[in-house]
């Protein structure tokens, strides 16, 4: 497994290089171009009159001669430096559409690798870079794209520690990342540093789009819209909940043409011009959308009207009560304002059983209910022989009075001190179906053991069966 | 405007559910009874959805005809939701 493992890893380094040497081949032979036609030039007395490079105008020429585009937006695309926060699902088709667009210089931030389960959506990735950081991964895809232009990769996580000096190299910032916890922080920081930030989402089926902190200082910033962070237990990242590809691409997309049009109308230059005394828009708030998409509704697209800053924000009330970056830098705790997600304590010891214990009762067919409460999607893919299926939100759903019909299948068919085992994904759901249950009465005040299986699937395919393809 | 509810029936405004808000109540809409002061939505809809108020509503956006809406406490001031009103709740979304 070893020598398999490492001669994949080699074979992506090497396919790395290689990529990077045929980047650079194109570039110097784009300049060499360049450089010779120049000598022709000056051998003829001519000199290379335009303002963009030869090669940009072939290039860029077809979004360049869009009505409203023109030289000026090309030239301000080109002077600018955008920084990617994530280089998965959105970061990567954002920072493809960028490259292409020859975005002067772009940064991409991210501190993980690539796995095989991100495949089907991060587009710049590729299987024969699995186990490479996601920011080299890309950068080889994008000289591919586009060796004409200036990445950085940052392979580190934005953290409140280094956000103020990566940050600070670039004039726009889009948020590509997947947690509450960096949500904020980079809102913060984008307000603290005077950045516009391009902000999407994705989810499952649906997104959400919306520009913030534009122009700076003037339009909401990420605290304006959502002060108080979701619950800790509600937030489900992807790898658990599940995204379709194309929702996200989408997403990362409308987020880079976003990008493309503030460096086009030069919005990103607006806080210069007004310390040059320009002037400004009459009421300073320009009327702010956020872009809602339902992949799978009836109407895919919608937007909601959205009210400028809220006084007395924490990070952008611009008194002396708002945020400092020293402050972000020392004693701001993201994942302490975020909340952490508490493993589940309700059920007592004696209410739970191992894997192991599980796996004798099972084989010595003594009669019981095993309930699995995980959502349907996930029991098709594999479940415990002789499990069935309820998902979890019938339990939460049920309300006082509602029968207990369907709860429990098959279990008027056993004796009634029958014992009923809850199992889930790593067991913390379990304990609220095994408690509910209980509560209800369906423990007929001790007569029946109604408990769940400790540390869920996980724990069985750790202990008991390795073959489950999917936890 | 576009909608994608059914048109509410007499006397009621169709209420919107997005991302996790349509997970927890199990639907994507629903119609309630108009009119309904603004301020009482949230503790309507915690009888009909129990929980919803902590898991979701505390955190989530609310618009009422696509206009961002502050939510007023419980016997405060506050405009009205009209029949035929469309309120959308809107959590966020932080994945990506």
């Amino acid at each position: 497994m070893d020598y398999i493992e490492n001669l994949r890893r080699e074979i992506a380094q090497r396919e790395a290089e290689l990529q990077d040497l045929r980047a650079r081949l194109v570039k110097a032979e784009a300049e060499k171009s360049t450089a010779e036609s120049d000598k022709d030039r000056s051998l003829n007395g001519e000199a290379w009159k335009w303002p963009l490079e030869e090669h940009e105008y072939e290039r860029y020429s077809r979004q360049m001669i869009v009505p409203n585009f023109g030289l000026k937006g090309q030239l301000n695309i080109k002077n600018a430096k955008v920084l990617l926060v994530g280089a998965g699902g959105l970061g990567c088709p954002a920072a493809a559409y960028l490259a292409g667009a020859g975005v002067g210089t772009l940064g991409l931030v991210d501190g993980d690798a690539v796995e095989v389960s991100n495949l089907h959506r991060q587009v710049a990735h590729s299987t024969a870079r699995v186990g490479m950081m996601k920011v080299d991964s890309a950068v080889a895809y994008l000289k591919g794209l586009n060796p004409t232009i200036t990445y950085h990769a940052h392979a580190t996580h934005l953290t409140p520690q280094n956000a103020e000096e990566i940050v600070s190299q670039y004039d726009v910032v889009l948020d590509c990342t997947d947690h509450p916890t960096s949500r904020y922080l980079i809102s913060d920081i984008c307000v603290l540093l005077s950045k516009p930030l391009i902000s999407a989402s994705a989810f499952q089926t649906s997104g959400q789009l919306i520009v913030l902190n534009n122009p700076p200082g003037r339009g909401p910033c990420y605290r304006c819209v959502f002060p108080k962070p979701p619950p800790p237990e509600s937030v489900v990242g992807c790898g658990e909940g599940g995204i379709v590809g194309p929702v996200v691409g989408v997403m990362g997309v409308l987020q880079a043409l976003e990008a493309i049009k503030l460096l086009v109308r030069g919005d990103h230059h607006h806080r210069l011009k007004s310390v040059d005394g320009t002037e400004e828009e009459e009421d300073g708030q320009k009327q702010v959308g956020m872009l809602l998409f339902s992949g799978m509704g009836d109407v895919p697209f919608r937007t909601v009207r959205m009210r400028g800053k809220r006084k007395g924000c924490f990070a952008c009330a611009g008194d002396d009560s708002a945020l400092t970056l020293a402050e972000l830098k020392n004693s701001m705790d993201y994942v302490q304002f975020c909340g952490v997600n508490e493993p589940v304590k309700l059920l007592r010891p004696e209410e739970r059983i191992s894997v192991a214990e599980y796996e004798r009762i099972s084989r010595e067919k003594r009669a019981h209910v095993l309930l699995d409460v995980r959502e349907k999607e996930h029991f098709e893919l594999c479940s415990i022989p002789g499990s069935v299926n309820v998902p979890i939100s019938r339990f939460t759903a049920r309300r006082e009075g509602m029968g207990l019909d369907g709860l429990i299948p098959g279990g008027e068919l056993l004796p009634p001190d029958a014992p009923i085992y809850v199992v889930c994904r790593v067991g913390n759901d379990s304990q609220i179906a095994a408690k509910k249950l209980k509560d209800w009465g369906v423990d007929r005040d001790g007569e029946r053991f109604v408990g769940d299986v400790l540390g869920g699937l996980r724990a069985w395919k750790d202990g008991v069966d390795p073959s489950l393809p999917f936890i | 405007m576009t909608s994608s509810a059914p048109k509410p029936p007499r006397g009621h405004f169709s209420i919107l559910y997005f991302a996790s808000a349509s997970s927890f109540t199990g639907r994507d809409a629903e119609s309630l009874p108009a009119p309904m002061p603004l301020s009482r939505l949230f503790s309507e809809l915690e009888t009909r959805h129990p929980g919803i108020r902590a898991k979701i509503l505390d955190s989530c956006l609310v618009t009422v005809n696509l206009d961002y809406v502050d939510v007023p406490g419980e016997g405060e001031e506050g405009p009205v939701i009209r029949e035929a009103d469309e309120v959308a709740i809107i959590p966020p979304v932080s994945s990506g």
